[in-house]
């Protein structure tokens, strides 16, 4: 048994190994520019393929493909510093998230249809030596991946200590605005960096295509989560902690296996990162007790002003949605509709949230699913109406979600994200996991229709109308309650908890109160959604959802009610015109994301 | 002095950042009605003093006590809720606020009727009543909006043409007096002002001088920041200069003034601005 | 004629103004318009590599049928909708189908939460929805217009347990499975079936999908003592887990399910897969004249790639609608009730398929027993590796 343990040791820092290289990279460019670059797992896949097509196609000497990816990815780094990230630096701190979020879309899917979705082996360069350490063994990728992160790890510390650009990096990491008045050419350090962090990133795609010889335009989403687990846990922006952090993680998850079971394994990882972020912020290695890591004076929401539409106008679109099922248009479009008219209760919630209070959840599908879950077992196993059990997953929604988040209010900007992140992950790895309640993988089928005082609601059109009706109410409820002195007092929080504090204003309080109410209108869209589908597993409500949503919370104006609803129908309609396009939709909707973050920050309708 | 009613007592109050001692083991008693001014140049942790005493930043020793409780350690929401009140240094306007909702936010401690003090429960009902907004709700909410139109009028015509405007669209004094406005809507007991003058021209200096002395008048205890030295002599019942984060000097304006250490303090490390221009006039 | 012009016209203008209000592509009537099945399936997004597959399996099946003059003189022709397999877009995919009245079948879709959404709806339209690869025990239970010819885990699997444990000899196994609907519910049968063989079960590990690092795993399942591993995963997962089970040091045999059957599977899993029992429904040298039908014109077709079990089962799935709609017309009643005639289709993975009308699904899939040998899939010849 005891050599057991040498083994799990063994590979947990063999895939911690693996972690570092991406997680060495986030931290880098956190460090400088103070933003969690979710498009670095994408520049691991697009540097795993140039590897592949230099490998298997030119038939490059290792060390020159090693050169060949690591130049590539540097000049994609470079280009998306240019042209993506630049021209957001004034604007609005989640932009820039975003727009990674969006060129990471771009690049996978550019990835995906040059080469195919079908995985592709990338053979090894390197000898099949093996050497027995344990029960198992090691390789020579082994140890150049171990070579290459504390090389890369050493090199950088070399580097932002000794050289002049280095230093520029640092002081520029310390206080941007400082660093500026000394005549530190911030966008050159942005530059260096970006174009350092991009060849990591390309060239880690490589050798850990390598090492498991397969590579696919699914990688990517999976890199960046487990570099950014990695990369908070060692503390944001700090490069050794970002190592030592991914080691944590690799031994974490190991250690999990061994004692749980496989099926745990990133519940262990995404536990570690909550832990650690609850109780120690910063980070593992950062001291005590410092200020907040936030700049005092900064506020994560650009002002703006809304768009103020008028009351007649609302009540225009209101009745013409009302009447559409009297037109002559397809149940296609009446289900269209009802998804957006779903999305639009998710984007109600989040709006509030991530909008009005500031908290940026990333994880908001987890609310989704405890509301469905929540829903379709009560009315399953206790036969409740179908009415009182999606208001029962309403409730359950906001209690829950609201107790799950509640140990990271203290959280402020980009780590509300990772923890809600983390939390969203894993509400999901629950789900799969506690079969005797949820069912595991097989999921809860044959959920009730929809249906209402006895009356089963079944036809496109009365959907329509009890989407329609229920989000309109949720809608009137929340703007009612923004005008009340909760929604100012939400306000203030998001603009400056510190002086909200002052005045008496409990954060923990404020933030309960508003995932409450954010809890209940998600736990209703995923309740009235299970009984739509009649089918849902762990895999129905998805990270994917969680990011859709905030893009429609940003693309209608945080915090902005009807900017909610319009950019739910705006994004679900958006993907449904460019079916047109086929393959090429994602790339199409990606590239209008990116647009969207770079001439209007503020959304379509403004921050309220 | 002895009789009076002591406010708020520092006892050897310490905060210290890695190596650096910020605030070191000051000692201070200020009686109820009394304008103290904290003096002394820059880095000399008199922001930080502030901090303490509001609970946005913990002792590393030393205690706080107001109305003779012992408060040290307490959150700032809940020193709010006790009659604390202060102005940030750097200006913290909720930025997309408008003036009026700012000061609203000044005024949240008093809210009664929305927030009833019931335990467990209370911020489920303050959720209710904000939806329902019964008449009493209605009512507090309104009599509210009249008393910071009455604050606002102190400050004549400077705010209130501007009361639906968001703060961000405030000029830089604008804000200032927005801070401050926020802070009486408080009804507070004790006022912090942390700088309340910086960046502004002689005028708005003399106007806000005016009304700091209008509010002393009025019986509000005051911990003043301040550069300026010419307000603090006009305003001030003592005078507390820090350096280094200790107290290196206390007493009477111009006897602090004339005081050798007090001048070696600011020479040696080079004069803040202000004072430099005021000690020279 | 005249009479069917007049349909086509009406169909015709009636699509366009589908097209205009719903934004369809390929709704333009064409001079003799073919028949049209839907297919919902991702062609995006992390599952899309298996539309590809069933595009390349359709297009090969729809190539002999074209060539065999169609569909009682009709063309027969597919739409594909991208679903991502996102629940969301199958189910508003489905109206889209139900609504579109050239539409006589609906195929797909690929995972089971977004072919079950999409369910109530086909059912209530009166569309069969012909999931061919959603083995989840509750598909077909969603009503009378699902059908499917995924093979179903409670015939395949004991097929496996029986390959495993009564020829190779296995007395003790380790299971490891994807943790999905279809991994979990093959877990159950195989375990069933394989302790009512004998054998003993040391352990079982679920993964999730995405994931690529199993070495903990397998300490685990050394740690077992089993004196075999049983894989129930897809091609890219089962050679990352034969890799590492070797690179840990693991000897024992490896028996998988016939799900790691395709190519893919010996190039990403390399020398490591050499030796590895795969229970699969059909082989290259199979001399069934459908098998060498298949695998000579798909290599023909697509410069000599090989097939694999996800091309299979789009080709066999469009070989059957072909010979459902051939008996039920373009009636959508009628075509489901054509599922419950149709008799000994010819199929790759069932031989001769017909439908056993109680649970909407095919019995009795071929089995072939391969092994790997010199980096190639062949009959396994009885003897032990
Ligand atoms: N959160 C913090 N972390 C580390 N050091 C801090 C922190 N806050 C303040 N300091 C340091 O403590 C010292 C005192 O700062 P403080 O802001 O209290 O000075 P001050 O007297 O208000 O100066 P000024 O006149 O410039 O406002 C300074 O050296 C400052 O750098
Ligand atoms: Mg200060």
């Amino acid at each position: 048994m005891m050599s057991s343990w040498l083994d799990y040791t063994i590979n947990g820092l063999i895939v911690g190994n693996v972690y570092a290289l991406v997680a060495v990279g986030l931290a880098l460019i956190f460090g400088v520019s103070r933003l969690i670059n979710f498009a670095q797992g994408s520049i691991y896949l697009v540097g795993a393929y140039i590897g592949w097509v230099a490998v298997v196609q030119l038939h490059t000497p290792l060390p020159l493909t090693i050169i060949i990816v690591a130049a590539a990815s540097a000049l994609v780094g470079l280009i998306i510093e240019r042209f993506g990230l630049r021209p957001l630096q004034n604007s609005v701190r989640i932009a820039p998230l975003l727009a990674t979020i969006g060129i990471s879309f771009v690049l996978d899917q550019l990835v995906m249809l040059t080469f195919s979705p079908n995985p592709r082996a990338l053979p090894s360069q390197l000898p099949d030596v093996r050497f027995q350490v344990g029960g198992g063994t090691i390789g020579p990728l082994d140890l150049l991946i171990a070579g290459v992160g504390l090389t890369s790890a050493l090199l950088l510390f070399v580097f932002l200590r000794y050289s002049k650009l280095g230093w520029a990096v640092r002081a520029t990491a310390q206080d941007r605005d400082a660093a500026m008045q000394m005549g530190v050419d911030v966008n050159r350090v942005n530059q260096a960096v970006f174009g350092i962090a991009a060849a990591l990133g390309g060239v880690s795609g490589l050798l850990v295509g390598m090492y498991y010889n397969q590579i696919d335009t699914a990688m990517s989403l999976q890199a960046t989560l487990k570099g950014v687990v990695a990369e908070v846990v060692g503390g944001a922006g700090n490069v050794p902690g970002a190592v030592i952090g991914s080691l944590l993680l690799g031994l974490v998850e190991s250690y999990g296996v061994a004692v749980f079971g496989t099926s745990y394994r990133n519940l262990f990882a995404f536990l570690l990162l909550v832990v650690v972020l609850v109780l120690r912020p910063n980070g593992l290695f950062a001291s005590a007790r410092q200020g907040p890591p936030e700049p005092l004076t900064g506020t994560f929401i650009a002002p703006s002003r809304p768009v103020r539409i008028p009351r007649w106008a609302l009540l225009v679109a209101a009745a013409i949605f009302a009447i559409l099922p009297f037109f002559p248009v397809s149940f296609y479009v009446l289900q269209t509709m009802i998804n957006a008219w779903l999305l639009g209760m998710l984007a109600l919630s989040l709006t509030l949230v991530a909008g009005t209070i500031g908290q940026v959840s990333l994880g908001h599908a987890a609310l989704l699913a405890i509301g469905a879950y929540t829903s379709a077992l009560l009315s399953l196993t206790f036969s409740a109406p179908v009415g009182v059990a999606i208001i029962g997953g309403g409730l359950m929604s906001a209690a829950l979600g609201t107790a799950l988040i509640s140990p990271s209010f203290r959280l402020r900007g980009h780590y509300v994200s990772i923890a809600t992140l983390a939390i969203g992950e894993i509400v999901s790895l629950v789900i799969l996991n506690w079969e005797s309640v949820t069912r595991g993988p097989i999921g809860i089928s044959g959920i009730p229709p929809l249906s209402l005082f006895g009356y089963e609601l079944v036809s496109p059109t009365s959907i329509y109308w009890f989407s329609f009706i229920v989000m309109v109410v949720l809608a009137l409820l929340q703007a009612r309650l923004l005008g009340s002195h909760l929604g100012r007092s939400f306000r203030a929080i998001r603009d400056d908890d510190i002086a909200a504090r002052a005045y008496g204003l409990s954060l923990n309080r404020y933030k309960s109160l508003a995932f409450i109410f954010g809890g209940f209108a998600a736990g209703i869209s995923g309740g009235i959604a299970a009984h739509l589908y009649s089918y849902i597993n762990h895999e129905t409500f998805n990270t994917q959802q969680s990011i859709l949503a905030l893009t429609v919370v940003i693309l209608g104006g945080l915090g902005n009610v009807v900017g909610a609803i319009v950019g739910a129908v705006a994004l679900v309609g958006l993907p449904e015109v460019f079916r047109v396009a086929a393959e090429y939709r994602i790339l199409i909707y990606g590239i209008v994301l990116l647009l969207l973050v770079r001439f209007r920050p503020q959304g379509l309708l403004g921050t309220m | 002095m002895a009789e009076q009613h002591t406010m708020l007592s520092l006892r050897g109050l310490t905060r210290r950042f890695g190596g650096l001692t910020a605030v070191d083991a000051i000692d201070l008693d200020l009686a109820k009605g009394e304008l103290i001014s904290i003096i002394g140049p820059n880095g000399a942790g008199k922001t930080t003093l502030f901090n303490l005493v509001t609970g946005l930043d913990r002792p590393d020793a030393g205690h706080v006590s107001f109305e003779g409780q012992d408060i040290t350690g307490f959150s700032p929401e809940r020193l709010a809720g006790q009659g604390i009140a202060r102005t940030f240094q750097l200006g913290r306007v909720f930025g997309n606020l408008s003036v009026m909702d700012n000061v609203l936010i000044g005024a949240h401690t008093r809210l009664r009727a929305v927030k009833p003090a019931v335990p467990v429960i209370g911020p489920l009902l303050e959720l209710g009543l904000a939806l329902l907004r019964p008449s009493s709700v209605r009512d507090e909410e309104e009599r509210l909006r009249e008393e910071v139109k009455a604050i606002l009028a102190r400050f004549g015509e400077r705010l209130l043409p501007r009361i639906d405007q968001p703060a961000y669209s405030l000029s830089y004094a604008n804000r200032r007096r927005v801070e401050i406005a926020r802070a009486l809507a408080l009804g507070p007991r004790l006022l912090l002002l942390d700088e309340p003058t910086a960046g502004m021209n002689p005028t708005e200096t003399a106007e806000m001088q005016g009304l700091v002395a209008e509010l002393k008048a009025e019986g509000l205890t005051i911990l003043l920041i301040e550069h300026k030295l010419e307000m603090v002599m006009r305003l001030s019942d003592r005078v507390i200069v820090m350096d280094e984060g200790k107290k290196i000097a206390e007493g009477p304006g111009e006897q602090v003034r004339g005081d050798p250490k007090v001048i070696e303090a600011y020479l040696g490390h080079g004069l803040s601005g202000a004072a430099e221009q005021e000690s020279a006039a | 004629m005249s009479n069917i012009d007049r349909r086509t016209l009406v169909k015709g203008s009636l699509a366009a103004m589908m097209a205009s209000a719903a934004f369809s592509r390929s709704a333009f009537a064409q001079s003799s318009e073919p028949i049209l099945l839907g297919v919902s399936g991702p062609l995006t997004g992390p599952n899309a590599q298996y539309g590809t597959q069933w595009k390349q399996g359709f297009d090969l099946a729809l190539d002999a049928i074209l060539a065999d003059g169609g569909i009682n003189g009709r063309k027969l022709a597919y739409s594909f909708e991208d679903s991502q397999s996102d629940p969301r877009q199958s189910v508003a995919i489905a109206q889209k189908f139900v609504s579109d009245p050239r539409i006589v079948l609906e195929l797909g879709d690929f995972s089971s939460p977004a072919s079950m959404a999409a369910s109530p709806i086909y059912q209530r339209a009166g569309l069969v929805q012909f999931g061919f690869t959603n083995s989840h025990p509750d598909f077909t239970k969603g009503g009378d217009f699902m059908w499917s010819t995924s093979v179903s885990q409670a015939d395949e699997q004991p097929l496996l347990a029986a390959y495993a444990v009564k020829k190779l000899g296995l007395k003790k196994l380790a299971v490891l499975h994807l943790n999905t609907d279809w991994g979990r519910t093959s877990r159950d049968y195989f375990v069933n079936a394989a302790k009512e063989y004998g054998a003993e079960i040391a352990v079982t590990e679920g993964y999730i999908a995405e994931e690529r690092d199993f070495r903990s795993t397998l300490v685990r399942v050394r740690d077992s003592n089993p004196d075999g591993l049983i894989l129930i995963s897809y091609y890219s997962d089962g050679a990352l887990i034969a890799r590492q089970a070797r690179q840990v040091g693991l000897k024992q045999v490896i028996c998988a399910a016939s799900s790691v059957y395709s190519p893919k599977f010996l190039e990403l899993g390399g020398e490591a897969v050499e030796d590895v029992h795969v229970g699969t429904r059909y082989f290259p040298e199979d001399p069934r004249p459908e098998v060498q039908k298949f695998i000579a014109g798909f290599k023909k077709k697509y410069n000599g790639l090989e097939p694999d079990a996800f091309n299979a089962y789009a080709y066999d799935a469009m070989n059957m609608a072909a010979a459902v709609v051939k008996i039920g017309g373009t009636d959508r009643r009628a075509v489901r009730d054509a599922f419950m005639k149709v008799k000994d289709v010819p199929s790759v993975i069932f031989g001769a398929a017909t439908f056993d009308v109680a649970s909407r699904r095919v019995k009795g899939a071929m089995n072939a027993e391969l092994v790997v040998r010199k980096g190639q899939f062949a009959l396994w010849d009885g003897k032990p590796t």
